[in-house]
């Protein structure tokens, strides 16, 4: 009778799960990074309006910053509030 | 002429004051005179002793009556006659005898070596003894006529007369001897060969003894200069045998001198001492790359050719330094008293035959060494000596083209030919680069050997993937150099870290620079060589360079190095990334940071992996220990850990479903909703077919070891409940097509664990567990690790499979283009496409993408290639 032990190295890829596959600001993949940053994933890292629009972090903060008055979200236009 | 000046040559007022008793006189005197002579001229020494005084009274008497110019005239005469009646003949009667003298090139016929040296110094013994009668006949009829001297106010000084008497016969033994020189062709060739043979002989000889000499002097580190003596009996005795052996040569090339041989001899001596040259060289230079022959070259030079020359100038010097010769048009004869003077300074002429004769070794050499230039780098590295030695020569005569198109020649003929490996090709090119660029610092011939390898290897499929695995990996393939395990790139590094620590001495090395420059001036300079810039700033040969613009561009060299390093990174299980680090780290060095950037990206996502794997894991045990949900699964984490890739990365992954056993695929949901919990909001997407399983395969008593892909596991895994498999149910089971199922079935079933054996259905069959394991199966009794590389499908999309992908929408207007036009060739197609590919899909790639792809059509028999051009493959099976 044939018993089998194991050791069981697997293969995985991480999204973000974002609906969209391009960040609005930047036009880069959300599983890419943002073209300020090197490296995906933790170091570049999404964030979701309350509109539910995903963006880059870096994106949208660059975005939030260079408003004179209250920022819009770019793709809806409605006032940016960063999800709870 | 005047009557005066007739007078005074002929004394012809004399006659008219004769009286018939001087009349009777001056006749018996005449025909004493002429019987004398004859008996002298045919005589000895003997006869010359009696006659001596009878013959100064007939002599004195006819120059009383002023017939002096008479008695010379025909003293001289009967001379010549005796020479061409008796001497000559006899001389050259000699050699007539001898028919059959050996070719002196080919070295057959050693035994006749001896007859030949005895032959020709019989032969000139003889006739210069008679030459020597001859001379002594002379000396006493200038003595007569010096005694008439006070008669006489027309005789100049004693001194002058023996001088122009000699001279005068001089002129006659040479004439005499090349008039009666036998007139056949094959006589007088007889003679020059003769003289051939006998110089090789001695030669030979002398070279034997002065080659233990000359070893002697190596052993000790002195220079060989002849006048650096050690006092020790072998020495002296060496000396004495080459002091004779001179000796005996020298006299030879005298008496041949004497008699006017004096072009044919040196002649001789000249093409026997260039003919040993070359068989020296021949012999020192052998098929032996791994060790320096010039300066043994040279040494022999000095040692037996020069010394030879300087002891036989010598000798002349010595031996007629009261006759200076008359033809002195050779370097030899222009000073033959001192070759090296006191001083020890050699003379001009013994310089002009040193140089002469490095000339030819030199050039020699040259052409053995570039007649094999590619199997001296097939052996680079340790044919380096002979590099050098043909960099010396080549800087020596500036035959540098010769090299080129030899080298081109033999690589046409040996390497670019179906049967050579792209591998082997590639490393003869690389070895080709690296020892020529000694030889050629600027590149400038490189450039044109480098050409036709280059061309010849774009129109191979694998050489792209042979270049990355050659430059990036230092274990694999078939690395023929001495590359002890490293990467080309990692060499090349290693090269260029040196040549910057060098770079100070080589400012110093001004020489050398020079040198260089003058022996660029066998062609023009290369376009690129900036006149401003100088021999300071010359451009390096860049090997890496060279490798890149086989392919074109270095975005295709990144690529396909991209899939490689794909495949490595999915198939590790360990996270040890430190040589895909170093290697990485190399590259950014060639082809710049952010050439790189996914590369590095996707070291970094190992890196990450390690460290999450370690975060899921520990925070998996720790919810066990909590006594939360799957304590049962909790101890089994312990078995699955995970690579983690940022996809967008990474090359395209073949994706493939498979179902892998039951319990590894709820670990793998538990680790997913882990990893979710961590990193929220992303999320893992496994690729089940992917990875690498470690099996022990237990049976009775017996454990077997595999490492093996999620398929293979899966398969096996599914005979620990049931011992035998329909193929159609195993597939199922699996969730993979039949043929896959089939194809992965045959690793086991070569492992000897799985039997195979028909089903009830013809289409179906039956897998079968081996059980006795023991005695059958196929006799794997070790703990071997066995990998499952049985197919070489791979899990990532080699670049080729991209290209084609890509260049899939443009076949059918290659082949619709090929069709109209018949033919077409690589740069037409390629510009075609550009024109008429103007919209989307827009035509984009590169004219080596356009020509890797149009291989593939090949390869597939839709086209067909010929010189260059392409066709539509008739007799298409369609
Ligand atoms: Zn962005
Ligand atoms: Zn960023
Ligand atoms: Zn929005």
């Amino acid at each position: 009778m044939l018993s089998v032990m194991y050791r069981w190295h697997a293969v995985a890829s991480w999204t973000w799960d974002a609906h969209d596959e391009t960040c609005g600001i930047c036009r880069m993949a959300f599983d890419g990074c943002c073209t300020d940053c090197k490296l995906p994933g933790d170091d570049c890292p999404l964030i979701w309006g309350a509109c539910n629009h995903a963006f880059h972090l870096h994106c949208i903060l660059k975005w939030v910053n260079s408003q004179t008055s209250q920022a819009h979200c770019p793709m809806c236009r409605r006032e940016w509030q960063f999800k709870e | 002429m005047t009557v005066d000046a007739l007078s005074s040559v002929c004394n012809l007022g004399v006659l008219d004051s004769l009286s018939e008793a001087s009349i009777s006189e001056i006749l018996q005197s005449w025909n004493s005179f002429c019987l004398i002579t004859e008996t002298i001229v045919k005589g000895d020494d003997t006869n010359l002793a009696t006659s001596y005084s009878k013959f100064q009274s007939y002599v004195s008497s006819l120059c009383k009556y002023g017939l002096r110019s008479l008695v010379e005239e025909h003293f001289l005469l009967s001379l010549q006659d005796m020479l061409e009646k008796h001497c000559a003949p006899r001389f050259w009667s000699n050699f007539d005898a001898y028919n059959n003298v050996p070719d002196p090139e080919t070295d057959d016929g050693n035994m006749h070596e001896d007859e030949v040296e005895l032959l020709l110094c019989k032969a000139l013994e003889g006739i210069s003894s008679e030459k020597q009668y001859q001379e002594k006949c002379i000396l006493m009829l200038v003595n007569s006529l010096l005694l008439c001297q006070e008669n006489d106010t027309s005789i100049g000084h004693p001194f002058d007369m023996e001088k122009i008497f000699f001279s005068k016969y001089r002129l006659i033994v040479s004439s005499v001897l090349m008039t009666t020189m036998p007139r056949q062709f094959t006589a007088i060739n007889m003679f020059i060969e003769i003289l051939h043979w006998y110089f090789k002989g001695r030669l030979e000889e002398l070279s034997t003894i002065m080659a233990g000499d000359y070893e002697d002097n190596n052993e000790s580190q002195d220079n060989n200069q002849p006048s650096n003596m050690d006092i020790d009996g072998a020495y002296d005795q060496k000396k004495t045998l080459e002091n004779k052996l001179v000796r005996n040569i020298g006299m030879v090339v005298h008496n041949l001198r004497n008699l006017g041989f004096t072009s044919m001899t040196e002649d001789a001596y000249a093409s026997t001492i260039f003919l040993l040259l070359k068989a020296k060289v021949y012999d020192l230079a052998g098929d032996d790359y791994r060790t320096s022959v010039l300066e043994s070259i040279k040494g022999w030079i000095q040692a037996v050719p020069l010394q030879f020359l300087h002891a036989l100038l010598d000798y002349l010097g010595d031996f007629m330094s009261y006759l200076s010769p008359e033809s002195t048009k050779s370097p030899l004869a222009s000073t033959p008293s001192s070759c090296y003077q006191k001083s020890g300074k050699p003379s001009e002429g013994i310089i002009r035959w040193q140089l002469r004769l490095e000339y030819f070794a030199y050039e020699t050499l040259q052409d053995l060494r570039i007649a094999k230039l590619f199997e001296i780098i097939v052996d680079y590295p340790d044919s380096a000596p002979a590099i050098e030695d043909l960099k010396q020569c080549l800087e020596y005569t500036g035959q540098h083209s010769k090299l080129v198109d030899s080298f081109i020649s033999a690589l046409r003929y040996r390497l670019l030919t179906a049967g050579a490996s792209t591998n082997d090709i590639l490393h003869q090119y690389v070895s080709t680069i690296k020892a020529l660029r000694t030889i050629d610092p600027a590149g400038v011939f490189l450039e044109a050997v480098g050409e036709p390898i280059r061309d010849y290897l774009r129109g191979r499929k694998d050489t792209i993937k042979c270049i990355v695995t050659m430059l990036t990996d230092g274990t694999g393939g078939n690395n023929s150099g001495p590359g002890n395990g490293d990467s080309l790139l990692e060499e090349l590094n290693r090269d260029e870290e040196n040549q910057e620590s060098n770079s100070l001495d080589d400012d110093i090395n001004t020489d050398d620079k020079q040198t260089w420059i003058d022996i660029q001036r066998w062609e023009p300079d290369p376009v690129e060589a900036d006149p401003l810039k100088g021999s300071r700033y010359r451009r390096k040969v860049d090997v890496l360079g060279m490798i890149v613009s086989i392919i074109g561009s270095k975005d295709q060299l990144i690529n396909e190095y991209r899939v490689m390093l794909a495949e490595k990174l999915l198939n590790k299980t360990d996270y040890d990334i430190d040589t895909e680090i170093r290697t990485l780290e190399l590259l950014k060095i060639h082809f710049g940071e952010s050439s790189m950037q996914k590369c590095e990206i996707m070291l970094n996502d190992l890196i990450d992996s390690k460290r999450t794997n370690t975060n899921v894991k520990a925070t998996i045990n720790q919810l066990s220990q909590t006594g939360a949900e799957s304590r049962e699964h909790g101890a089994s984490f312990d078995i699955l850990g995970a690579t983690i890739i940022s996809s967008n990365f990474w090359p395209p992954i073949q994706d493939e479903d498979v179902k892998i056993p039951e319990h590894v695929d709820q670990l793998l949901s538990d680790y997913a909703k882990r990893f979710h919990e961590i990193k929220t909001p992303r999320k893992l997407l496994w690729k089940k077919n992917l990875g690498t399983v470690k099996l022990e395969l237990e049976f009775e008593g017996k454990t077997l070891q595999f490492t093996v892909t999620p398929v293979h596991a899966s398969i096996i895994m599914q005979f620990q409940d049931q011992k035998s498999w329909t193929s159609k149910n195993l597939a199922a089971a699996i969730g993979v097509p039949v043929d896959t199922l089939q194809r992965r079935m045959n690793f086991w079933i070569s492992k000897g664990i799985v039997a195979e054996s028909a089903g009830g259905d013809s289409n179906d069959h039956l897998y079968t567990l081996v059980d006795d394991m023991a005695d059958g199966g196929k006799s794997i009794t070790n703990n071997e690790v066995s990998m499952a590389d049985d197919d070489a499908e791979t899990s990532v999309a080699s670049v080729e499979d991209q290209l084609r992908q890509e260049m899939a929408v443009y076949e059918k207007f290659i082949t619709a283009m090929l069709t109209n036009v018949g033919s077409m060739k690589l740069d037409r197609i390629h510009n075609s496409l550009k024109i008429f590919c103007a919209t989307p899909p827009v035509y984009d790639k590169s004219i080596q993408q356009l020509q890797s792809f149009l291989s593939g059509l090949v390869a597939e028999e839709k086209l067909e290639l010929r010189d260059g051009t392409y066709y539509i493959k008739k007799n298409n099976k369609l």
